[in-house]
């Protein structure tokens, strides 16, 4: 949006921090808050992409969230190449709003992985799974050698830099979650905070009390097969009881596909509460035969197949570490993992070009719900009118997306979108001229679940604790 | 950096005593001098103890809180940052750092019973806005390592981890929060100088074990000393002189 057009009412109380961005559009949003894309207007960094997280005010009327406290609280003393970096806190005083700025990145494994099944109807090149797995276990390290747990690990917190320097840079974001784990810490259901279960470990499934490192594991195992196949590898229905369920169908995929665990494999089984209880006798399931390797499309005896199997290891004391995993032979043999995922460096191969995010260039920073689908029009004139040079262009087609890790816009609110029709004038955003459909609820049915399986409970939920 | 104290911004925003010493101009003005600054800030380290008391949350929250509440005055004046808002609200902050979230509604009922004074009198949203204005101040940097932690190992090791060295221990490094040493001094080094004097308390033999120690001897005594100093002028602090160097900060200069 441009300063001084006027045409916008949040131009009256801009805050000055504000001036030093060009507002492209919203890109996410969230049960705490919303992101937007924005550009750097100062001569060091000029046009540079920013990824703006803006926190709610929380409605109970105590503050700032914790997760945000947390968030910038770890991001503030953290940097590696593979974490995304935080570049800039921003306090609104007049709303109470905090904004989180971040080095934008155009991509994340959900996006990628969902362009492939649904778009390119072709599995990921093997270069590009084991660079992107090779990085987030490189940025994971660097956590866990901090003694930092990630615990939200999943394809859409798992992004992707597009084009520029560190183009196809793996970047681990959303630290809303993760904590400083020198003092033991409680399951995060005893705070109230609800994460996705596809990517539990089993020992939290079945009721542990505290987290290690090697719940991480567990997730980067489960994202390591999604990026083989495309598919979640256990995509349990989730029980939403309060406050913890205990999520038999999720723990009844897992055994399905890797085997009933056992006492000899997993000695500390048998403190486990869930299982010892065992209210819903899931000690009596009997699923003999693991066949892991047939659901992934491995040999049992090629190198990705060993190593996911220790990503997948059921005894968490047992499971691979990330310094282990960087070491495995898997990432010794060809193709040997680069830093740009995206782009393998060997002559010849051919390389996906993945769509950009969509970006709902009628939101402005104030963006709330008001401005939505009812006067997208007025609005969106306004903000999409002072944008230097079309370079929104396709980006205000629809598509669900997420941002450092939030919640994607749900569809229903994206599909008043379509008069910002700038489509045409692009051509350099998609080069892959990668058809992108406009406005259609894709992936409909998985989104549901995503939108009730929300990263955060309600504020008030979490607090009240 | 959780792990490594010598990579936090803890560390590397360490500063040097004169810098801690440094009455904001502001307060100046209104005739604030050195000694009614560390009076000030050591009245509300107590007041942030007595309010974390009401609503119980852990030693470490408290001394977070009075970490923050010390670096917000190396940057801020008190005439603008009333102490007596900064102190509860540090706690609240802090308590959201820690994991262990207390309600503002539920400090600033606290506020009122520990104080009749309409000086005080603070509401939810006098904190809420100060605490955005905190995280300000503190430019962001929330994690604060403290000698608790190394506490424990230390004394195990020297092996003077029976029950009485460790009260004792602890309690001095409570009272450390009642200075600026956090500020200025590495959290082990201040652990050690709490040990030291321990030690020279109840006449334990540590010099073998402090010199087998790869630390600067000096800086832990330098500390130590403070510390006593501290203790020797602790008596002078009263009640009266609190209030009169608060006054200062209401009346016009």
């Amino acid at each position: 949006m441009g300063d001084g057009s006027g045409s916008n009412r949040s131009n009256s109380n801009k805050p000055e921090w504000l001036q030093q961005y060009d507002l492209i559009g919203k890109i996410g949003e969230g049960t705490y808050g919303l992101v937007f894309l924005a550009r750097i207007k100062s001569q060091t960094n000029r046009g540079k992409s920013i990824a703006i997280k803006k926190f709610k005010q929380s409605k109970d009327g105590d503050g700032v969230s914790p997760t945000a406290i947390r968030e910038i609280m770890l991001l503030r003393e953290i940097t590696h190449e593979n974490v995304v970096k935080l570049v800039n806190v921003h306090i609104n005083h007049t709303d109470m709003s905090l904004y989180l700025a971040f080095d934008y990145a155009e991509h994340d494994l959900y996006e990628i992985i969902r362009h492939h099944r649904d778009k390119v109807n072709q599995p990921i090149n093997q270069y590009t799974v084991k660079s992107l797995l090779w990085q987030l276990l490189n940025g994971l390290n660097y956590l866990h050698s901090n003694w930092i747990i990630h615990r939200d690990l999943k394809p859409s917190n798992i992004l992707v830099m597009g084009e520029g320097e560190e183009h196809g840079f793996v970047k681990i974001a959303d630290f809303g979650l993760a904590r400083i784990y020198q003092a033991p810490l409680k399951p995060l259901s005893d705070n109230g905070v609800v994460v996705t279960i596809w990517y539990r470990a089993p020992e939290l499934l079945l009721g542990a009390k505290h987290y290690t490192s090697a719940v991480d594991m567990w997730a980067v195992g489960c994202i390591f097969a999604e990026l083989l196949t495309l598919k979640p590898l256990f995509q349990g229905a989730e029980v939403k009881a309060t406050p913890n369920p205990f999520q038999l169908d999720q723990l009844d995929k897992i055994f399905k596909v890797l085997g009933h665990p056992t006492l000899e494999k997993w000695p500390s089984l048998a403190n486990l509460p869930h299982w010892q209880q065992d209210t819903q006798h899931i000690q009596g399931h009997k699923y003999e035969n693991a066949n892991l390797y047939s659901v992934v499309h491995l040999s049992p005896k090629s190198p990705a197949y060993d190593l996911l199997s220790k990503m997948l290891e059921y005894d968490p004391r047992k499971r691979i570490t990330a310094v282990q995993a960087l070491e495995h032979e898997y990432f010794k043999i060809e193709p040997q993992p680069g830093r740009n995922a995206l782009v393998p460096c060997q002559p010849g191969e051919t390389f996906v070009n993945y769509p950009t995010r969509p970006v709902d260039t009628t939101t402005d920073f104030e963006g709330t719900t008001s401005m939505q689908p009812s006067q997208p029009v007025s609005s969106g004139a306004a903000v999409s009118g002072s944008m230097a040079g079309g370079h929104v262009s396709n980006r205000s087609v629809p598509r669900p997306m997420n941002v450092g890790g939030m919640q994607r816009i749900p569809h229903q609110t994206m599909q008043a979108y379509n008069v910002t029709s700038q489509a045409g004038i692009s051509g350099g955003m998609n080069p892959g001229g990668i058809p992108m459909q406009r406005g259609v609820p894709q992936q409909q049915l998985r989104r549901k679940d995503q939108m009730s399986m929300p990263g955060y409970p309600p504020q008030q939920k979490s607090r009240r604790i | 950096m959780a792990a490594n104290f010598w990579t936090s911004s803890h560390y590397k925003h360490l500063l040097e005593q004169e810098d801690v010493d440094m009455v904001n101009t502001l307060d100046k003005e209104k005739g604030i001098t050195l000694e009614d600054f560390k009076l000030i800030k050591m009245h509300m380290a107590n007041y942030i103890l007595k309010l974390a008391q009401q609503v119980k949350v852990r030693q470490r929250v408290v001394a977070t809180a009075v970490t923050y509440m010390r670096r917000v005055y190396t940057r801020k004046s008190m005439a603008e940052y009333d102490p007596r808002l900064v102190a509860p609200t540090c706690l609240y902050l802090a308590s959201k750092a820690e994991e262990s979230t207390v309600q503002a509604r539920l400090l600033a009922f606290y506020i009122k019973k520990l104080y009749a004074d309409d000086k005080y009198r603070y509401e939810i949203k006098d904190i809420l806005e100060m605490e955005m204005k905190i995280l300000e101040a503190l430019n962001y940097y929330l994690v604060v390592y403290h000698p608790y932690r190394s506490l424990s190992p230390l004394l195990q090791d020297a092996g003077l981890n029976d029950l009485n060295m460790t009260q004792l221990t602890w309690g001095l490094v409570n009272d450390t929060y009642k200075m600026d040493l956090i500020l200025v001094h590495p959290p082990h080094l201040i652990a050690l100088a709490c040990i030291y004097i321990a030690s020279v308390l109840r006449d334990k033999d540590t010099t073998a074990w402090f010199e087998e120690l790869r630390v600067d001897m000096n800086v832990v005594k330098n500390i130590s000393m403070e510390i006593l100093d501290f203790y020797e002028s602790n008596r002078m602090f009263t009640e009266e002189r609190i209030n009169v160097a608060l006054q200062k900060l209401t009346l016009r200069p």
